[in-house]
């Protein structure tokens, strides 16, 4: 495994919850769609935090509004204490946080390294190369860098938006879906880069539908049904719930 | 390395031209460099940034107006051009933050309406530029306007080259393949996009200032001439868009058919100078220059080569440290 410098994680007293980021009841509707409903939720700095909840209840529309990438029509979003809900998605980029899409949005006709020097913030071309080889030897896929985008398997892609993503340095990971329709080999993998990400002082917030990795990585977890937050907790106690079961189930 | 051989035997060709050379190929060489700069130029937004559209034009005619209408009032034609360019940058700087906001072909179209309200100011305002009758120039000298158009042509082919190797064009290129997931992984796109609009209204500008100069005339229709557009887009899209080479291949090669269509088929010649584009286009729909880098002509420089090269040449990462815990 490579060096790999991360932001350093921020000690706190014992007892205090030191949240990184802050939903504060969020609603967003679209035409006469009510997307999400005053939705708050907090995820822990050095965690790793899950989104679950069936389709369409809501879970991408607040990974884009925290984002900056749509503004909600109500409530307040904080990251780090200071608030962002009017941030656009590069000054959100800024406060150091760092996204995956759910559908893949490499650059195709880039090289995998072209995708990640492109977004390089405030390094030379030199250190931004540099940081890119060390992201792709980190995630194991080193022997991608000259491939295009566009000639990437489905897998493969996840595992470069989550590299580019990195090249920013973030301190807060949002990835929305990363292990949705890839096989359970490589699903482990992204578990293990992932936690070993989280080691290094990294917060990883991330969406997913399938209980079974959630259960294993997450130290907390939130249930979203139609918009509203219905369950939020440890993930196996969140699994015991009954309101969860039914409306997931 | 290739760029920069390719560089210098153009510097010998054009500089040796006007010794050699007839009045015809004078004229020909001017008109040549003055389509490579507008396709380097419009090559940076439209094959860079992958904002399309059909409006250089209005660089370039309001470039041609003010070089004229300041050549009128005793300018030197180079102090002329210098000026016609910095217009075309304001006028790409003032409208860049509303334009740059429509997407596809609402932003071609928007860029063609523009060229038009430029051809109909031209045409109105007669006031101050005659209006369809044109305004005249006292001839200059040719070759030392060919000299400088030469000069611009080969700044634009160093500074693409440059460009392709550069993190600004990899941003452009980000730009053009997903301007969205740029935005959200912190590229300032809009910042970037003027930018790149601004650089690419700076030639166009001084270009038509020196066409007015070698025409020793300007009138809307010349000025606008939707002709000029065409032609520039069709250079790029043959040569290659978004490629180092691709709009001097395409100058080139265009030029050259159109000439010798012109003086065989003067009626015909248009048509036939569309049925190549087509064909080239349908056969060769990436342009000539990617055509030929797919079958690896050793001559066509590959793409983004520089940040290959760095990343070969970056230091091996030492191999099997554990992740490095980081320092307070
Ligand atoms: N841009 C949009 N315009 C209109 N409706 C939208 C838009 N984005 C989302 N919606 C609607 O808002 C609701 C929530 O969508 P969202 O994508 O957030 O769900 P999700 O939980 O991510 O679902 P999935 O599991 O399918 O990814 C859905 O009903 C969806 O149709
Ligand atoms: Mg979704």
């Amino acid at each position: 495994m490579s060096t790999l410098t991360l932001a350093a994680p921020r000690s706190t007293a014992p007892g205090l919850r030191d949240d990184i980021l802050v939903v504060e009841g969020v609603s967003k509707r679209f035409g006469g769609r009510i997307a999400l409903d005053a939705a708050s939720l907090e995820v822990r700095r050095g965690s790793i935090t899950g989104v679950i909840g069936p389709n369409g209840s809501g879970k991408s529309t607040l990974f884009n509004i925290v984002a900056g990438a749509l503004p909600p029509d109500g409530g307040r979003v904080r990251i780090n204490g200071r608030d962002t809900t009017r941030h656009g998605p590069a000054q959100v980029c800024r406060e150091g946080v760092g996204r995956t899409f759910q559908i893949s949005r490499l650059f195709s006709e880039m090289t995998v390294l072209e995708n990640l020097v492109a977004i390089a913030h405030g390094k030379s071309d030199v250190e931004a190369v540099e940081r890119a080889r060390e992201l792709l030897d980190f995630l194991e896929i080193a022997g991608l860098r000259d491939k295009w985008g566009s000639e990437l398997s489905y897998g493969q892609r996840k595992l470069v938006e989550i590299a580019r993503a990195l090249m920013l340095e973030p301190t807060l990971m949002l990835l929305d879906e990363p292990f949705a329709g890839i096989n359970p080999r490589l699903q482990n993998r992204i578990v293990e880069h992932l936690d070993a990400l989280r080691r290094n002082g990294l917060t990883l917030f991330f969406i997913d539908h399938e209980m079974r990795i959630v259960l294993e990585v997450c130290d907390e977890l939130y249930v979203l049904a139609e918009g509203r937050v219905i369950a939020r907790g440890a993930p196996e106690a969140v699994r015991a719930d009954p309101a969860v079961a039914e409306a997931y189930f | 390395m290739k760029t920069l051989a390719l560089l210098l035997a153009l510097v010998a060709l054009l500089a040796v031209l006007p010794f050699v050379g007839s009045d015809y190929a004078l004229s020909f060489t001017i008109q040549l460099l003055m389509f490579t700069s507008l396709a380097y130029s419009w090559n940076i937004i439209g094959g860079y940034a992958g904002y399309t559209h059909f409006g250089q034009v209005a660089f370039f005619g309001l470039g041609a107006y003010v070089g004229a209408l300041l050549v009128g009032a005793g300018w030197h034609w180079l102090a002329a051009a210098a000026a016609a360019s910095l217009a075309a940058i304001a006028l790409a700087l003032a409208l860049g933050s509303a334009m740059l906001r429509l997407k596809g072909s609402f932003f071609a179209i928007g860029m063609y309406g523009l060229a038009r309200v430029g051809e109909n100011f031209a045409l109105g305002f007669d006031g101050i530029t005659q209006g369809g009758t044109g305004l005249y120039l006292t001839p200059t000298d040719l070759t030392p306007i060919y000299a400088v158009l030469a000069a611009i042509a080969l700044a634009l082919i160093a500074f693409t080259h440059r460009l392709d190797n550069a993190r600004f064009g990899l941003q452009l290129l980000a730009i053009r393949e997903d301007e969205t997931a740029a935005e959200a992984l912190g590229v300032r796109t809009t910042r970037l996009k003027i930018t790149a609009f601004m650089i690419s209204a700076a030639a166009p500008g001084a270009v038509g200032a020196l066409y007015a100069s070698y025409l020793a005339f300007i009138d809307p229709a010349t000025a606008f001439a939707p002709m000029t557009e065409l032609t520039t887009i069709a250079m790029v899209l043959l040569g290659g868009l978004g490629t180092v080479l691709g709009p001097l291949v395409g100058a080139v090669v265009l030029s050259v058919v159109n000439e010798l269509l012109w003086s065989r088929f003067p009626e015909l010649y248009l048509g036939l100078v569309g049925i190549i584009i087509l064909g080239a286009v349908l056969f060769m729909p990436r342009g000539i220059v990617n055509a030929f880098a797919k079958r690896r002509w050793r001559w066509v420089s590959a793409p983004r080569a520089g940040l290959r090269r760095l990343a070969d040449a970056a230091r091996p990462v030492p191999a099997a440290s554990p992740a490095r815990t980081p320092a307070e």
